[in-house]
């Protein structure tokens, strides 16, 4: 299983229509709307860096998002 | 399914203080109607709960398509299985707890005429769960949260107390030094087992349902044998009653399912001081059950008045919960020359942090945070962060709203 952050960017109006969009989409285990240098914050859960791949070309595909930056987790500890 | 978690919390601790409200009302029924014994009864109950439960979670393990009809009630449900290793400890203690609290509960009823003065402050073991929290746990509260608990607390006693009934020290010592420290053991190893993971996934609350009652009639069989053998065996007699039990332990069944999830979801406390919002569903059961059998809505205009009162508390004691919560994501850049796996490590230590990952890209570890206020934010962990060497840069990113897969 490979987990990774996707940080999404999106142009201003446009925020709604993208997050919409994003709830479509499998192998998400969080979306969450930000305040800060990032617009939206993805977790993703996927089996193969295949998949992280197609998912993420699934997200620039959704009209408004401006930009996206992966972050790929090697090492998690959580509650 | 990718809901608002917070919703879903909600909602199950709701429907299961729903549920439980209709519950007292068919042990109300019971108890006025039949007049058995309280012991003979608690056991009775337990037994009945036993089998009514195997029977459920026999046909919640029917599979329909690939899944299993439990599932629709708790996704991370497969079928009924045998006890891991790892959980028996857990479901020993919760065991020992939900039965001690039973028979204390029992013991008080069977020593006052109206023991609902002494009951109402079994509500104080939200202060318990949050006491306890802070001690054994990595999230201590915060002052909103320990605001909200006392408000909720004190409306629930309010809501609860009555002018007639018996108070006195034997009494209120039961329910301080045994019902609440009891019914503590029991939600926190409930708690502990539902975050388990059997198998990859998180347990299930079909199944820790069904070993926690197994557990309790156990234990409870025994208290009840050396407390009074004579009501032990009685318990023969009034099985006759089959019906009514089973009505109550299966509605009963469900209730604990939604709240044992609520508790896999939010902190102990939390999800006690909710289901205090029983108090309010019972009114209503209350209206229907007393067409049935003779019971009084309330005992006098002042009563009433305070038990206005403690509602409204309760009510906004939990809203308040459910508005004072923050989320962020930390973005962090970690300097050369130290290691990762122990400043993740020192991350995880701070108070807030809920999960904490090292990353390949732009940064080197992402953190989760989870405060009370924005304030407690800063101190907590900003100015921990600030004093962890090796944390180069941090970016704050606070969450607005969060969808996430249940």
């Amino acid at each position: 299983m490979i987990k990774a952050y996707i940080l999404i960017l999106t142009y201003v109006g446009n925020l709604k229509a993208v997050l919409e969009e994003m709830r479509k989409l499998s192998n998400i285990e969080s979306i969450a709307v930000v305040a800060g240098d990032y617009d939206i914050i993805v977790k993703a859960s996927v089996n193969s860096l295949e998949e992280l791949m197609e998912l993420t070309d699934k997200i620039h595909a959704i009209k408004g998002v401006k930009r996206t930056n992966t972050q790929v987790i090697e090492k998690e500890i959580e509650t | 399914m990718r809901i608002r978690k917070k919703s879903l919390f909600y909602l199950l601790a709701i429907l299961s203080s729903l549920i439980a409200a209709g519950v007292t009302s068919i042990d109300t029924y019971i108890s006025i109607k039949y007049k058995i014994n309280p012991w003979t009864l608690c056991l009775a109950i337990f037994i009945a709960g036993m089998i009514i439960t195997l029977l459920l979670c026999i046909f919640l393990s029917i599979p329909i398509g690939k899944k299993a009809i439990g599932t629709r009630i708790d996704p991370s449900f497969y079928r009924i299985r045998l006890l891991r290793k790892e959980e028996l400890p857990y479901h020993i203690l919760a065991g020992i707890g939900n039965a001690v609290a039973t028979i204390a509960y029992f013991f008080i009823i069977s020593i006052y005429k109206d023991p609902s003065a002494t009951i109402s402050f079994f509500q104080v073991v939200i202060l318990y769960l949050l006491l306890t929290e802070s001690i054994a746990e990595k999230n201590a509260p915060t002052l909103a949260e320990v605001e909200s608990s006392v408000i909720v607390t004190f409306g629930a006693i309010m809501a609860s107390f009555s002018l007639q009934g018996e108070i006195n020290f034997l009494g209120l010592l039961i329910v301080f030094a045994i019902l609440n420290p009891a019914w503590v053991l029991f939600s926190i190893y409930q708690r502990r087992l539902k975050l388990m993971k059997i198998n990859g996934r998180h347990n299930d609350a079909i199944n820790i349902r069904f070993w926690n009652l197994l557990f309790t009639t156990l234990f409870t069989s025994l208290l009840v044998y050396f407390i009074d053998a004579k009501r032990f065996f009685e318990v023969a007699v009034v099985m006759k009653y089959w019906q009514i039990f089973f009505l109550s332990m299966g509605v009963t069944f469900f209730s604990y399912i939604l709240y044992i999830r609520a508790l896999g979801l939010g902190k102990a406390s939390v999800t006690q001081a909710v289901k205090s919002s029983t108090i309010i569903f019972s009114i209503p059961f209350s209206i229907l059950l007393s067409k049935f059998v003779h019971i009084s809505l309330y005992e006098s205009p002042q009563q009433l008045v305070i038990k206005t009162m403690g509602i409204i508390l309760v009510v906004m004691g939990v809203i308040s919960f459910a508005l004072t919560e923050v989320k962020a994501y930390i973005f962090m850049k970690a300097s050369t020359g130290y290691s990762i796996d122990e400043l993740m490590r020192k991350i995880w230590k701070i108070k807030g942090i809920t999960s904490v990952a090292t990353v390949a890209g732009k940064y080197d570890i992402i953190a989760k945070a989870r405060i009370r206020t924005l304030g407690k934010g800063y101190e907590r962990i900003i100015r921990e962060l600030e004093g962890i060497k090796g944390i180069e840069r941090f970016e704050w990113q606070s969450i607005l709203k969060e969808w996430e897969e249940v």
